[in-house]
C-alpha cells in the first residue's frame, strides 16, 4: 500500500469511527448511520433548483446546501438496469439486467446476466445491511422481478411497500403500463396488496409508509436503511387535483426559452462551465417560438404537470426529513438523492398503445385513453411531456432516457449527512457511478462484501466507495485511468476522464463510434474521431475489455433499430439558423481551444 | 415520439366543440335552455333553428307565454319556429354575446267564454258561446346582449379557451323585443304583441367536475324579469301587465364527450293583467319541469331535444312543450385550420 493509500485508508477508518460515535452513544447501541436513499424516477438533470431548474424544490435545495452536489454522476439509460447496479454494486450485465426484462433480444434470452431480473449472482446491499444489524425498508418501484424469490422481501428488505413493475397509474386504479400485467402488482412486507386505498397517490403513500416503517422500527437501537424509490415523475404525469395547476401557464413560452434560462442558472451555480458546448435542440423538434400560442399552451401543460410532480415529491421528502428531525435521527442519517436515468423523451404511450387492434391498444383504451387538455394529469390519463421538454430537463446534455448519451445517463446527485464534508459545495471533478452506492454504504456501515452469500458464490462489486471523497480526502473515487462502460439496447459508450466514445443507432448516432470531449463539449455535439483517432482507438479497446469483463451480448434486436425510419437524419442544429432575432450563437471556447491543439 | 404537428390539429378540433355546444339564447319566452350561457371564443358564430310544439289546456286565466296572452278556459296548440343567430365577442374586455331571434309559426285556440270577463271578448263574440281563433306568421323579433361579469376571462384566442376552466360565472343579459310581428287588433290570439317587451337576466352557473369533454357538469340558474310596455289596442282596449318574474335552472351532465343531458326547471310568477286600468284575473304561477338531451353530431353540428310540462304552480293549468333544435357553429380560424388539415 502506498503512502497516499495509507493516508486515505486511515481517513476512511476515521470517518467510520466518527459515524459510529455520532451523538456520543455507546457502540453497543449500534450508532452506525442511518441511510436514506431517495431515487426519483425519470427526473432530469437540471430540474432541481439546486441544479438550475425553475421548479420549486426547496427541500432538496436545502439538502444540497447541507451536503454536496456532484455533476458527473452516471446511471443507466433506463430504470431497472440502474436499480440492478444500485442494489448490487456491480455491472448490470452481470447482475441480470443486461437488458430490460421486457425488451430482451432473442439472442440474449437465457444467457447469464440477461435473466431480466436481479439474479442470484449478487447479494443486495439491503441483504448485507440487514444481516449486519440494520433495519431495511423499501417503498416504491422495484422492477427487478415478480416471483416470490425475486421481490423486495426476498432480496433483503424486511419491510416494503412496493410496486413490482416499471410504472403505471399513480392512483388507486393501479393500471400497469403493460397489458400483459394489466394491474400493477404491489406488495407489502412480501405479501400481495389486494387493493389500494381510494385516496392512494404514489408519492404520498410511499412517504406515509416510509415514515410508518421508520417509526415502527425504532426503539431497538438498530439503524435503518430506507430505500425510497419514488415513481415520480415517471409517466403518466399525474398529480392530486389541487396540484394540477400549480405551474399554470409557466411553460407557455416553450422549451427553448426555459432551457436557455436553465443553462444560465446552471452556469451561475457552477453546474455547467461557461464557454462549453451545450447540446443542440434535437433536429426533429421545432423551435418553440414557431409554434402557435395555443399549441405552446397545450404542450406547456404537460411540463406543468411534470413540474408539479417534482415539487410534490420534494414536498413529501420534506415530510420524511421533518419526521427524522422529530425523532432525533436526521443528524445521524446519510441522505442520498438522485434520479434513476435521464428524463423520459420517448413516446411510451405510442410504444405501448400505438397500434389499433393490439392488446396494448385495448389496454390503453380501457385504462388511460383520456387525453383532453383539461383532463390530463388526472386518474385515467397518460400524459408524457415528450422529447422537447425532456431535453430541457436534461440540459445541457443531448438526448434523454434510453440512450447512452449524457442525456440518458447523467443524474443529479446530492449526498448529505454525518461525515460529508463541503456543505453547499459542488464537486465537478468526481466521476461517479450508480454501482458505487453499494460499496459506499457498506463501507459506511462497516460491512465487508462477502464472497459467498447464503451458501452461494456472489460476484465482487465493481463500484468504488465514495467514503474518501465524502470526507474530503479525495476529489474522486476514480483516477484518470479508470473508465466506465455502458450498454443498453445496443447503444454503447465508454467514458475515461474527459473523453467518451459512444455508439448509437441512426439517426441518434452514426452506427459507428463517435468521440467526444466532455470537458469542452458536454452536449456531445462535435465528433472528434478524425481529430483524435488514437484516443478513439484507446477507448474502443476499453469497450472490448468491458464486453469481455461483463459478458455483454449485443442484442440482435433493439427498440431503436428502426429509428431511422421514424426520424429524419440528424443535422447539426444551430442557434443562429434559421436566424431569430435575440438568439445569438454561443461560441464554444473550450471546444475551439481543443480543436486548435 | 410525438410529432409536434399533432397538437396543432388537436387544437383546432378541441376548441370547436366548446363553441358548438353553445346554444342560442332566448327565442321565444320559454326557457333559454341548458348551457345557453356557456362561453365561446370571440368570433364564434352560432346559428340555431328550433321547432317548438306547445300545448295549453287551462281552466282559468293565464298566459301561454309572455308574448302571447291566452284566454281563460282555453285550449291552445302552437307550432313555433325560431331562427336564432348569436355571435360571441368581447365587450369592454369581457366575454359577451349578441343574439338576434326571429320567431314565426302558428297558434290555434279554442275558447269557452262562459267564464270570460266581457273585456276580453272580441267583437262579435257572444258570452257563453265557444269560439276558435288562430294566428300565423312572424312573431316579434328580439335581440339580446349578454355580458359576463365574473368568472370568465375574455376568450379571444384558442389558447384562452385552453386555459379556461371555469368554476362559477355570473352574467348580465338584456333582451329587447320589438313589435314587428303579426298583430290583428280584432283578435285575442296573435303572434305579435303590439308592444315592446324586454327582459333583464343574471345568468349564474357553477361548474362541477373536470372541465373537459365527457366530464362536465353544471348547475345553471337564471333569475330574470320580463317587462312589458302597454298594448294600446288589445281588441280596442288598453292592456298592461305587471312584470313576470322568472327563475330558470338546469342541472347538466356529460354522458359522453358528445352527449349531455339536463334536468330543467322553469318557474314563472306575476304578469297580472290590467285592462283599461282594471285588474283582470290574478297573478300567473307556473312551474315547469323537463329534460333535455343534446348530441353533438360533428365539430360544428349539434342536435337537441327537450320536453317539459308544468308540475307545480296554478293547479288549473296543463302545459307541455316539445322542442327540437339544430345548432350549427363555426369560427373562421378553426374552419381555416381544418381546411389546412385536409389538404
Amino acid at each position: 500500500m502506498s503512502k497516499s493509500e495509507n493516508v486515505a485508508h486511515t481517513q476512511s477508518l476515521l470517518l467510520v469511527t466518527f459515524l459510529l460515535m455520532v451523538n456520543g452513544l455507546a457502540l453497543a447501541q449500534d450508532d452506525r448511520p442511518n441511510f436514506l436513499l431517495i431515487v426519483a424516477d425519470d427526473m432530469g438533470y437540471s430540474d432541481l433548483g439546486s441544479y438550475g431548474g425553475e421548479i420549486n424544490t426547496p427541500v432538496l435545495d436545502d439538502l444540497a446546501q447541507q451536503g454536496m452536489r456532484y455533476t458527473d454522476f452516471y446511471v443507466s439509460p433506463t430504470c431497472s438496469v440502474t436499480r440492478s447496479m444500485l442494489l448490487s454494486g456491480t455491472d448490470n450485465h452481470v447482475a441480470g439486467l443486461g437488458n430490460m426484462g421486457e425488451l430482451l433480444a432473442p439472442n440474449q434470452v437465457g444467457q447469464p446476466g440477461y435473466e431480466g431480473v436481479l439474479n442470484k449472482r449478487v447479494a443486495t446491499v439491503a441483504s448485507l445491511l440487514r444481516d449486519s444489524g440494520y433495519h431495511t425498508y423499501m417503498v416504491g418501484k422495484w422492477h427487478l422481478g415478480l416471483q416470490p424469490d425475486q421481490i423486495p422481501h426476498a432480496r433483503g428488505f424486511e419491510r416494503d411497500f412496493s410496486l413490482l413493475v416499471g410504472g403505471g397509474s399513480h392512483f388507486d386504479d393501479q393500471w400497469n403500463v403493460e397489458w400483459q400485467i394489466p394491474r400493477g402488482p404491489y406488495t407489502e412486507d412480501g405479501r400481495p396488496v389486494a387493493k389500494l386505498p381510494k385516496d392512494f397517490y404514489s408519492t404520498k403513500n410511499y412517504t406515509d409508509k416510509t415514515i410508518q416503517f421508520i417509526g415502527e422500527g425504532r426503539g431497538d437501537g438498530k439503524p435503518f436503511f430506507a430505500y425510497m424509490a419514488f415513481t415520480a415523475p415517471h409517466g403518466p404525469l399525474q398529480v392530486p387535483d389541487d396540484w394540477l395547476r400549480r405551474y399554470k401557464n409557466q411553460y407557455d413560452e416553450g422549451w427553448d426559452v426555459i432551457r436557455i434560462r436553465r443553462l444560465a442558472r446552471m452556469q451561475e451555480l457552477g453546474i455547467v462551465e461557461e464557454g462549453v458546448s451545450t447540446a443542440e435542440r434535437l433536429w426533429f423538434l421545432p423551435r418553440a417560438s414557431m409554434l402557435a400560442p395555443g399549441v405552446r399552451v397545450m404542450l406547456g401543460r404537460k411540463m406543468e404537470l411534470y413540474a408539479s410532480m417534482v415539487e410534490y415529491m420534494d414536498d413529501q421528502i420534506g415530510r420524511v426529513f421533518d419526521y427524522l428531525k422529530q425523532i432525533g435521527e436526521y443528524d445521524n442519517t446519510v441522505v442520498i438523492f438522485f434520479s434513476d436515468n435521464g428524463a423520459e423523451g420517448n413516446d411510451l404511450v405510442g410504444m405501448l398503445a400505438g397500434r389499433p387492434g393490439t392488446m396494448g391498444y385495448l389496454h390503453a383504451a380501457n385504462n388511460f385513453a383520456e387525453a383532453s387538455h383539461n383532463f390530463i394529469g388526472r386518474k385515467g390519463s397518460f400524459a408524457e411531456y415528450g422529447p422537447a421538454w425532456a431535453q430541457v430537463s436534461m440540459a445541457p446534455f443531448r438526448l434523454f432516457k434510453g440512450f447512452v448519451a449524457e442525456g440518458g445517463t447523467r443524474s443529479p446527485l446530492i449526498v448529505s449527512g454525518p461525515g460529508v464534508q463541503g456543505a453547499g459545495g459542488i464537486n465537478t471533478n468526481a466521476i461517479l457511478h450508480i454501482m458505487d452506492l453499494t460499496p459506499t454504504l457498506l463501507e459506511l456501515a462497516g460491512v465487508e462484501h462477502p464472497a459467498t452469500f447464503q451458501g452461494r458464490d456472489i460476484v465482487p462489486m465493481q463500484g468504488k466507495s465514495w467514503v474518501q471523497m465524502l470526507t474530503g480526502a479525495a476529489q474522486s473515487p476514480r483516477s484518470s485511468d479508470d473508465w466506465l462502460g455502458f450498454e443498453l439496447f445496443g447503444n454503447r459508450a465508454i467514458r475515461q476522464g474527459d473523453w467518451k466514445i459512444s455508439w448509437h443507432y441512426r439517426p441518434f448516432g452514426t452506427w459507428d463510434w463517435q468521440l467526444f470531449n466532455l470537458d469542452a463539449d458536454p452536449g456531445e455535439q462535435y465528433d472528434l474521431s478524425e481529430k483524435f483517432p488514437k484516443k478513439r482507438a484507446e477507448l474502443m479497446a476499453l469497450w472490448d475489455e468491458y464486453v469481455e469483463m461483463n459478458g455483454v451480448i449485443i442484442g440482435n434486436r433493439s427498440p431503436y433499430e428502426q429509428a431511422r425510419k421514424s426520424f429524419p437524419e440528424a443535422v447539426l442544429d444551430s442557434d443562429s439558423y434559421p436566424p431569430v432575432r435575440g438568439l445569438e450563437a454561443i461560441p464554444h471556447k473550450k471546444l475551439i481551444e481543443l480543436l486548435s491543439q | 415520439m410525438k410529432k409536434v404537428n399533432g397538437p396543432a390539429r388537436f387544437l383546432a378540433l378541441v376548441a370547436f366543440p366548446v363553441a358548438v355546444s353553445l346554444i342560442c339564447g332566448p327565442a321565444i319566452a320559454q326557457d333559454d335552455g341548458a348551457r345557453a350561457y356557456w362561453k365561446g371564443r370571440a368570433g364564434t358564430n352560432v346559428v340555431s333553428f328550433q321547432y317548438l310544439n306547445m300545448h295549453l289546456d287551462a281552466s282559468d286565466a293565464l298566459q301561454f307565454d309572455p308574448a302571447h296572452y291566452i284566454y281563460p278556459s282555453a285550449d291552445a296548440d302552437a307550432d313555433i319556429f325560431i331562427a336564432n343567430y348569436a355571435r360571441h365577442m368581447t365587450l369592454f374586455n369581457r366575454p359577451a354575446s349578441l343574439m338576434v331571434n326571429v320567431v314565426g309559426g302558428s297558434v290555434e285556440a279554442d275558447f269557452d267564454t262562459s267564464l270570460t270577463p266581457p273585456e276580453f271578448l272580441p267583437p262579435g263574440v257572444v258570452p257563453g258561446v265557444s269560439f276558435s281563433q288562430s294566428a300565423s306568421g312572424y312573431a316579434d323579433p328580439s335581440v339580446q346582449l349578454d355580458v359576463n361579469l365574473l368568472g370568465t376571462p375574455p376568450l379571444k384566442a384558442g389558447f384562452d379557451l385552453l386555459n379556461y376552466e371555469p368554476t362559477w360565472t355570473l352574467d348580465a343579459a338584456v333582451m329587447l323585443g320589438v313589435p314587428l310581428g303579426e298583430y290583428d287588433s280584432s283578435k285575442v290570439v296573435n303572434l305579435g304583441l303590439n308592444r315592446f317587451f324586454g327582459r333583464i337576466a343574471f345568468p349564474f352557473k357553477y361548474h362541477f367536475g373536470v372541465f373537459a369533454p365527457g366530464y362536465m357538469s353544471s348547475l345553471e340558474v337564471v333569475p330574470s324579469v320580463w317587462l312589458f310596455a302597454e298594448n294600446d289596442n288589445f281588441v280596442g282596449q288598453k292592456l298592461e301587465n305587471d312584470p313576470l318574474w322568472q327563475l330558470e335552472a338546469h342541472w347538466t351532465h356529460d354522458f359522453t364527450r358528445h352527449f349531455f343531458g339536463s334536468i330543467d326547471l322553469l318557474y314563472r310568477n306575476g304578469f297580472q293583467s290590467e285592462i283599461n286600468g282594471v285588474d283582470v284575473g290574478s297573478d300567473l304561477e307556473i312551474g315547469d319541469v323537463g329534460v333535455t338531451l343534446n348530441f353533438q353530431v360533428t365539430d360544428n353540428l349539434t342536435l337537441r331535444t327537450s320536453f317539459s310540462s308544468n308540475v307545480f304552480g296554478d293547479s288549473n293549468i296543463d302545459t307541455s312543450m316539445v322542442r327540437l333544435q339544430v345548432v350549427y357553429a363555426w369560427h373562421k380560424a378553426m374552419q381555416n385550420m381544418k381546411k389546412l388539415g385536409n389538404e
